[in-house]
């Protein structure tokens, strides 16, 4: 008799999504698919509006990277216009951007991705979250976070209004000019980020690299998948969140494209699967060959690792450091380990603080001239940055007065999509034997997609079904004989 | 006493907007009886603005799939780790409790919920559908009818 086992909402995921996994009839995994449902109408609702009012509107669409999808709007609207920022304004954005990672990886690594790997994967479900890691780490910690949280948040308000609905990015630069106070400010919490970043890594290396168990788990061959690898990078190929070119590595390690924002939809094509609400996004240059991996398959991979791995280093002194470190313990370049998305998060962490630091004590951010005035014609554009999640790309079209006549985003877990999909599979393959299923089984298989941070759909406000979550065991005839619950 | 209305949701995305715009309502009628806040935050980052208040009301949009849409729930902020979390607002906002009593930060007491089944959530600048629309002024009657009659102390 085949089973379908559903985990029916995803928890601790903005947004909903679910995992169907279908066994045979011994009891082993058939085939497993995450489904995301996706949130619908943006195309037409940008039509016709003012295309520089995109990274407002972009930026409320989704509470969780309100920033990335206005920085990358903002970008978008300086190509549309052809004009370049200013300095000033490029650096300013470029501060509130490292501010912006600072808070989400640290809020990641805490918050969501921690309780595995700090509580453990197959703890009791009711110990997996925040508090079940300030019981290992220390309440204290909880107050650091929580305080360096709220002076992060305080400095993009400060520089760009409510964090939510910011009004920083317009075309040509940033809406205002940062003071000296607002300068010493900006230092200050620099300072706190970079001890704050390195006091995370070594919380990770005394808790998930000194335990064994955990290090195997990491390097285990079903969270492995030898895929190509996406990140943008600066002139010198260092990672670089807000711009530069987008670099994509082989399964090997070696560089295969380097391309400019503009040429983004050129060199990536999307796969539509009667199963999914998501369109796949592969190489154009490589071709669909299905959810696998290896050097034929045109599926890549986007976010931290696969950012680490499509660059030759990081471009501040501490977060490179801790850069050769995880290649080194890790057997070189690239590693193909899903789960050393949680390290490589953190080194990302520890870069964005540093980079931080850089830009606060740079005098360029004090400087008035913070925009270029725009003077020729609006037509159409691409803006892209390294969302926390991976890279996003908005695309705007406009007629003579710079109204919207076509508009396109490409979210981080849209570039993800294929290999998170390959993941689910392959883990639920791997630990789902002979029918026995119990939630740290089911755990596992989170972790496999929750690594990736993937994002629904960009819905903060997608409310699922009644139970967080379901799982329910269907026989071949597609009847429900049995069903588990799991209370939030 | 310091009392906090909070609207969840996104008003860009059919009736998720709702819990923010009884807020915007309640903002106008009720601005004398409590801080009135919208947000379209989840998670922990809603845990700054609970913070110094002695008692919240949560308004927000809820998708059980087992009412008919415009249907008024009201749920205490204690019986949320008890009841299904219908939300990954609230799926959050037991956790968020434990955490705050546990670093001993300034929380409400008292904390309220008034969810609206809604019917669509998902398509960006649909606006609100009828039956939700409907019920909004329902909504927004009981909401002020519970701060005004909000026992004190």
């Amino acid at each position: 008799m085949s089973q379908k086992i559903t985990i029916d909402p995803i928890t601790r995921l903005e947004g909903h999504g679910k995992v169907d996994i279908f066994l045979d009839d011994a009891g082993n995994v058939e085939r497993a698919y995450l489904q995301i449902p996706e949130l619908r109408g943006f195309e037409k609702f940008a039509e016709g509006r003012p295309v520089e009012d995109m990274p407002q509107i972009t930026s409320r669409i989704c509470g969780v990277c309100p920033t990335a999808h206005h920085m990358a709007a903002s970008k978008a609207v300086d190509a549309v216009f052809h004009v370049e920022p200013s300095v000033p304004g490029r650096k300013i954005r470029d501060l509130v951007y490292s501010i912006f990672f600072v808070e989400d990886h640290a809020l990641h690594f805490y918050y969501l991705g921690g309780p595995d790997f700090i509580v453990g994967p197959t703890a009791p479900k009711a110990e997996r979250n925040i508090l079940g890691v300030l019981g290992k780490v220390g309440l204290e910690i909880g107050k650091e976070v929580i305080g360096l949280r709220r002076q992060l948040r305080e400095l993009i308000a400060l520089a760009g209004g409510k964090v939510i609905h910011p009004v920083l990015g317009l075309p040509g630069g940033v809406a205002k000019a940062l003071t000296k106070e607002d300068q010493a400010k900006f230092i200050a919490a620099a300072d706190h980020a970079v001890e704050f970043a390195e006091f995370t890594l070594k919380i990770f290396h005394d808790i998930v690299l000194k335990n064994p168990d955990y290090v195997a788990w990491i390097t285990n061959d079903i969270n492995t998948h030898a895929t190509y690898y996406m990140g943008q990078v600066d002139a010198k190929n260092r990672v670089n969140f807000y711009d530069g070119q987008i670099r994509v590595v082989a399964p090997d390690g070696k560089e295969f494209l380097k391309f400019p924002a503009a040429d983004f939809h050129q060199h990536v094509a999307e796969q539509v699967e009667p199963w999914s609400y998501i369109k796949f996004c592969y190489l154009r240059a490589v071709g669909w060959k299905g959810f696998t991996d290896g050097a034929d398959s045109g599926v890549y991979c986007v976010a931290p690792l696969a950012r680490l791995n499509a660059a030759d280093g990081m471009a501040t002194p501490k977060a490179q450091a801790a850069y050769e470190e995880m290649y080194a313990l890790l057997g070189g370049k690239p590693v193909h380990h899903t789960l050393a998305n949680h390290w490589a998060r953190l080194i990302e962490l520890l870069y964005a603080a540093e980079r931080m630091q850089e830009l606060a004590n740079d005098p360029d951010i004090i400087d008035p001239n913070v925009r270029t005035l725009p003077t020729a014609t609006p037509t159409e554009g691409v803006g892209i940055v390294e969302a926390p999640r991976g890279t996003l790309v908005h695309y705007y079209a406009t007629d003579a007065d710079g109204l919207v006549t076509r508009a396109n985003l490409i979210v981080a877990t849209q570039n993800n999509a294929a290999r998170i999909a390959m993941s689910v599979d392959k883990t639920a393959r791997g630990v789902i034997k002979n029918g026995k299923v119990d939630d740290g089984i089911l755990n596992m298989v989170e972790m496999a997609f929750r690594a990736y941070d993937p994002c629904h759909g960009c819905a903060t406000h997608a409310l699922p079904g009644q139970m967080p979550l379901r799982l329910a065991i269907y026989n071949a005839a597609g009847v429900q004989i049995d069903e588990i619950r799991r209370d939030g | 006493m310091r009392t906090l209305v909070l609207g969840l949701g996104n008003d860009l995305i059919a009736d998720d907007g709702l819990g923010l715009l009884a807020a915007r309502e309640l903002a106008v009628t009720h601005g004398h009886l409590a801080d009135v806040v919208e947000t379209g935050l989840a998670g922990l980052a809603l845990l700054d603005l609970f913070l110094d208040y002695d008692r919240a009301l949560v308004i927000d949009a809820i998708q059980t799939g087992t009412h008919p849409p415009g249907t008024i729930l009201a749920i205490r902020g204690d019986e949320l780790s008890a009841v299904v979390a219908p939300s990954p607002h609230y799926a959050g906002l037991p956790e968020l409790f434990a955490l705050a009593q546990a670093m001993g930060l300034a929380f409400p007491r008292d904390v309220r919920i008034l969810a609206m089944e809604v019917e669509d959530a998902a398509t960006i600048g649909a606006g609100l559908t009828p039956a939700v629309a409907a019920a909004l002024p329902t909504l927004v009657a009981r909401a002020g009818a519970m701060l005004e009659n909000w026992p004190g102390e």
